[in-house]
């Protein structure tokens, strides 16, 4: 799986929604490209199945296995005669909305543990910060799966298991920009205010580690979605009828001689969409950053 | 120097053992168990099942055969797998070669080409190449590993028949030629992801080194491009590679595990998934904190080598 | 049956009683099986080339006595002979014991408590040490060990006063009549008792090297990949005729295919040809590719202890919205057999008269109204507040059965009943999911049968429901008293009349019963290389490598 450990050097005073930075963002022609890709993809899931004339859970073994661009069907037919496009479809809104509602989970979780280590730092920033380090010494693949044989495979525990093994990142950023925000005259003041600690942390603190933030919950959507992917593909993920990219895959390898659309159509699908996030994700990152002005 | 060693080991030693706690009863709690597979043996019965669950001493609280299991790693013995009755240690060891030939020929080529793709894209900034190899870097890191494994085997086996689809070897050749002909598509396809993690670190290390003060006046001096870029260019750089060789070592064995199911290799990655699929805990608890001490000695050796390298780094 | 106290199921010599599985799957059974006659000419004189045997699980647990999987026996049929065997007919052929202990020829006592079996002089274990009677012994007693974690103890631990009269003889007694013994022995290995000498017999070395008196030698194990295994020069009975035997473990099922292909490996073992392969490899030049049927029938699982399935109405009507003949023609490509009971059709005990199914959405339909199953606002049906919804579980990763889910699945929703997949790991699946009943409902393929007996206690007697403390595997929590009146006169009485009586009648509650819906008893696409002789299918044994040391390159 890919992992992305980029470092983000953003300038924190200098706000992610401030003129130059959305600016750069535009001028910044991958990340463009990305979002468009997002765009269409999510319009084509929302919309597709509409125009479609096949349901995605209709089964007709008469149809099964006819290849793509021959008949009615599009991208042909699966093992049950299930239209291979219409499936793709609902199988994008499946697997954009994990990917999606993992990011968020993930985002919150970690947002939450970096910014509590990252303040208060001492023991309590160290016992945290120790536990990520526990966590992202398992590779995350062993994690997941171990995880996955715990639950009954719905696409909300999918989805939390997904967040579960991808907040590390999040945590680890989110404490080493708070750590650096934490002496600045801004918050000294606020706490020689006496202003409550949360009220410092989520008022103050957090909206200044946003731009990191942003960037590495978009990598993370990407990430989440491969993931999403491969625990299907092995069984362990969303289960059918309900279709998602992975589990589309999931038996695919089975037909590669005969029916190799089965493992090309969704693949492309998936590509697609993490390269969309990642594209949007570095260019982000590259709009945040102060320097890139410079070049 | 020795007392930020000796720190970092001991806080190395904290987080294994809080890596073993947690893999151990994630592992433990979960439903279903090592003696699950024999359910649909003809003729087994539940009270049979019971009884070896109760020799096995699988009945006992969990905290208790937690504590055994440490006590006994503490004194180096990892236990035994449930499936054959090896020892843990014995089993990894049988497929450890496997995944060190496809990890070690894969990322030999990862970095070959990486640095390659990275330091010619820092030289040509803004050239079409540098652009290119940013753009297929990031759809590379976009492309699912196993996925790429089963369109090269649709290729390469299935339609052109020029490489095999899986396995290690031929049995009954296992020359040279025949091992490098099973290797190329499963340490190629792994390799992908690296190739783009590592061209993108080294062009950016490159660029870094490439404006500071001490290159200028090489260049100053009249030294040739070659030579700037090996003598100090790919010096310097090389600081934050030796780093990253580290840190990527989890991701590494994590594609492996994807590659290996692919291509049915037989290495530690196949292990796993075989393990986990009949609860073979010693096994699987033996993977774990093996990776996890990999993934911490490559950090220790990361922050050393920094230091090492680079005296501007202040320990502490 | 002259003698109406005469346990007829101590004669099984020769011709008839346990006999499963006889020549009648011969007709499935396509060309390359020459007659034996005319094949036996071809033999070599001395172990002449090498055989590799692909198998998609590996064999890990070579001593034959500890927990194993069907693959395991593979390797324990290669090494290690029992004192007899099981042939393709249903026979029991002599192994180490040079007759089958029956009534007849005295190996028996009269009311079948007694037993007399006499042993091979002159066999060697294949470290040249003499096997005697007190190995029999040491291995009937290992079994029974409580520090042993043995795989099987039933019918063992009735065995008491087990005495060695003579290195080639050797008498017990069984504490009271059980009919399925010999098939149980026919099934235990006999293991060298100078091997466990002063060690612990769970970590024995022998258990990672063993050493057997079969027909093939123990070489080494490559862990993950394969299996060598070299010819017993010395063996005492037919063979062997290859020099090397390998076994290659192929993770995956497509892989295993492609490699048989290709001509990688010589035999596909288990899990076989996939049957969506079948029409491909069935025209491979140089192969031989058969459909033989197995002894295990797939079914469709309720739990009786559900509100949704306690109606009978419920289940027949789910019965009749199966589509059997779509699922096996379309999905399993028309070669397993459609079924309505638990017993291989081979066998002498199969009830060949039980209603045939229908599939009949409307039927199944009406059933559901008659029994006041109303379709609710969302179109699912419910009655008394109990919805006509449930789970359907079965372990992941079998492509075709959960393409017959995802079939069912909609079969059922046309009639108003709400199915959910929920598939599991099977590690997970067949834990206390399945033994203690958590699950709704299950699609699996069970061999009801241990061995060649006709009895089913196991998962059928009220007795033997788990989740409520019994400690079989009657896990659809079936209790019918009949049942267990029937299960008790056929396992107590030894007429054969009697027994098969009781079998018959028994498979005729079941069907109506209905406590799972028997869909079809499976077939497997075996292959091999041509000019590999006397590969014979054994569907009394769990593994094709049954007779292995007779396997020979036609030259």
């Amino acid at each position: 799986m890919t992992e992305m450990t980029f470092q983000t050097d953003p300038a924190p005073t200098e706000r992610w929604w401030q003129r130059r930075v959305v600016k750069r963002f535009l001028r910044h022609r991958l990340a463009l490209l990305g979002l468009a890709i997002i765009v269409v993809m999510v319009l084509a899931c929302l919309v597709g199945p509409h125009l479609l004339p096949f349901d995605d859970l209709y089964i007709d073994l008469r149809a099964r296995f006819s290849p793509p661009f021959t008949g009615a069907h599009l991208l042909g037919t699966d093992p049950l005669g299930r239209d291979v496009a219409a499936r793709l479809f609902m199988a994008g809104r499946i697997s954009l909305l994990v990917g999606f509602a993992a990011m968020l989970i993930s985002t919150v979780f970690g947002s939450l543990i970096g910014v509590v280590a990252g303040y208060y730092g001492g023991k309590v920033g160290a016992v945290l910060m120790r536990f990520v380090d526990a966590v992202l010494s398992f590779p995350q693949i062993f994690l997941l799966l171990a995880l996955a044989a715990f639950i009954k495979p719905s696409p909300i525990m999918i989805t939390v298991i997904i967040a579960a093994t991808s907040w590390m990142e999040i945590a680890r950023i989110v404490e080493a920009e708070i750590k650096s925000l934490r002496e600045r005259d801004f918050i000294l003041a606020a706490r020689t205010l006496g202003l409550p600690n949360a009220q410092i942390m989520f008022r103050e603190l957090l909206p200044n580690a946003i731009g990191p933030i942003i960037v590495a919950a978009t990598l993370t959507v990407a990430r989440a979605i491969l993931l999403e992917a491969y625990v299907s593909f092995l069984g362990y993920g969303i289960q059918p009828p309900l279709p998602s990219w992975g589990n589309m895959l999931n038996g695919a390898q089975q037909y590669l001689d005969s029916a190799p659309w089965l493992a090309i159509v969704p693949g492309v699908a998936i590509t697609l969409a993490v390269t969309g996030f990642n594209f949007v994700g570095d260019g982000l990152r590259d709009a945040l950053d102060a320097r890139s002005d410079l070049t | 120097m020795v007392r930020f060693l000796l720190g970092r080991l001991w806080q190395s030693l904290v987080l294994l053992v809080i890596v073993s706690v947690i893999g151990f009863f994630v592992l433990n709690l979960a439903p279903g168990g090592p003696l699950s597979q024999f359910a649909l043996t003809p003729g087994m019965s539940d009270a049979q099942l019971a009884r070896i669950a109760h020799q096995m001493g699988l009945d006992r609280p969990l905290p208790v055969q937690y504590w055994e299991w440490f006590t006994r790693l503490l004194q180096g013995d990892w236990g035994r797998s449930y499936r054959d009755n090896q020892p843990v240690l014995t089993v990894i060891w049988s497929h450890l070669l496997a995944t060190l030939l496809l990890m070690g020929t894969s990322t030999v080529i990862s970095v070959l080409i990486g640095t390659w793709v990275g330091v010619l894209g820092a030289l040509r900034r803004y050239s079409v190449f540098d652009y290119a190899a940013t753009v297929g870097a990031m759809v590379a890191l976009s492309i699912p590993t196993f996925w790429f494994g089963l369109i090269a085997i649709y290729l390469f086996s299935l339609r052109l028949g020029w490489l095999p689809a899986g396995n290690m070897y031929t049995i009954g050749d296992g020359s040279l030629l025949d091992y490098a002909v099973h290797l190329i598509m499963p340490s190629v396809v792994l390799a992908l992801v690296n190739v783009a993690v590592w061209s993108r670190y080294m062009r950016t290390a490159v660029l870094d080194v490439m404006t500071q003060d001490f290159i200028r006046t090489a260049k100053a001096k009249g030294l040739t491009r070659t030579a700037v870029l090996t003598r100090h260019i790919l010096r310097n750089a090389l600081v934050p590679m030796v780093t990253l060789l580290g840190l990527q070592l989890p991701t590494i064995l994590g594609g492996a595990l994807v590659t290996e199911t692919v291509f049915t290799w037989p290495g530690m990655g196949r292990l796993f998934l075989d393990s986990l699929g009949y609860s073979d805990y010693p096994v699987v608890m033996g993977l774990l904190m093996l990776s996890a001490i990999l993934v911490l000695i490559g950090n220790l050796l990361a922050d050393i080598v920094v230091a090492v390298i680079d005296p501007r780094i202040r320990l502490g | 049956m002259a003698d109406d106290q005469t346990p007829s199921w101590f004669r099984p010599s020769r011709r008839q009683v346990l006999s499963l599985i006889g020549a009648s799957s011969a007709g499935l059974v396509v060309p390359g099986l020459f007659g034996r006659g005319e094949a036996w000419a071809a033999k070599p004189a001395k172990p002449t080339g090498q055989v590799i045997v692909g198998f998609s699980q590996e064999p890990t647990v070579f001593n034959p006595h500890l927990l194993h999987i069907e693959v395991d026996e593979g390797i324990h049929f290669s090494v290690f002979d029992p004192l007899f065997f099981i042939d393709e007919k249903g026979e029991f052929q002599p192994g180490l014991a040079t007759e089958v202990p029956t009534i007849d020829n005295g190996g028996i006592s009269e009311d079948g408590l007694h037993w007399k079996i006499k042993l091979r002089d002159g066999v060697k274990w294949h470290d040249g040490k003499p096997f005697t009677a007190e190995d029999v012994k040491f291995t009937l007693e290992l079994l029974v060990d409580p520090n042993f974690k043995s795989w099987r103890r039933d019918g063992h631990n009735l065995v008491e006063n087990l005495t060695v009269v003579s290195p080639t003889e050797l008498t017990f007694d069984l504490k009271t009549p059980y009919a399925p013994y010999s098939s149980i022995l026919a099934a235990t290995f006999i293991v060298p008792k100078h091997s466990f000498e002063g060690v612990d017999p769970n970590n024995a070395p022998f258990n990672n090297a063993p050493i057997g008196t079969g027909p093939f030698k123990w070489v080494e194990r490559m862990a993950g990949d394969h299996i060598t295994l070299a010819a017993n020069d010395g063996y005492f009975g037919d063979g062997p005729y290859l020099e090397r035997l390998i076994y290659k473990y192929i993770p995956d099922l497509t892989v295993l295919y492609t490699q048989f292909k290709t001509g990688d490996i010589d035999v596909v073992g288990v899990q076989w040809i996939s049957p969506d392969k079948y029409q491909e490899a069935k025209d491979l030049p140089g192969k031989v590719v058969t459909v033989v049927p197995m002894g295990t029938v797939e079914s469709f699982t309720f739990n009786m202890a559900r509100p949704q399935f306690q109606d009978q109405k419920v289940r027949e009507a789910l019965y009749y919205a199966l589509d059997k003949k779509t699922i096996i023609d379309a999905l399993y490509y028309g070669l397993p057999t459609p079924t309505e009971t638990y017993m291989p059709q081979q066998s002498a005990y199969y009830n060949a008269d039980l209603p045939k199914h229908e599939y009949d959405p409307e039927k199944a339909k009406s059933l559901l109204d008659e029994a006041g199953w109303k379709p609710g606002s969302d179109g699912i049906r419910e009655k008394d507040g109990v919805r006509l919804a449930f789970t359907n579980s079965t372990t992941a990763g079998n492509h075709i059965r959960e393409q017959a889910q995802q079939f069912i699945q909609q079969s059922f929703k046309d009639i108003g009943v709400d199915m959910q997949i929920s598939n599991l790991p099977p590690a997970v699946m067949w834990g206390d999911y399945w033994m203690q009943s958590k699950f709704d409902s299950v699609v699996v393929g069970i061999d009801f049968l241990t061995g060649a007996d006709p009895d089913v206690s196991t998962y059928l007697s009220p007795t033997a429901i788990p989740a409520k403390g019994g400690g079989g595997q009657n896990t659809w929590e079936y209790e019918s008293a009949e049942v267990g009146k029937l299960l008790k006169e056929g396992g107590t009485s030894f007429d054969t009349k009697v027994r098969k009586a009781a079998y018959l009648k028994l498979q005729e509650v079941v069907r109506h019963d209905l406590p799972f819906l028997p869909i079809f008893q499976y077939a497997a696409v075996r292959g091999h290389k041509n000019g590999i002789e006397d590969v014979i299918p054994n569907i009394n044994v769990r593994i094709d490598t049954w007779n292995v040391g007779g396997w020979y390159w036609d030259q």
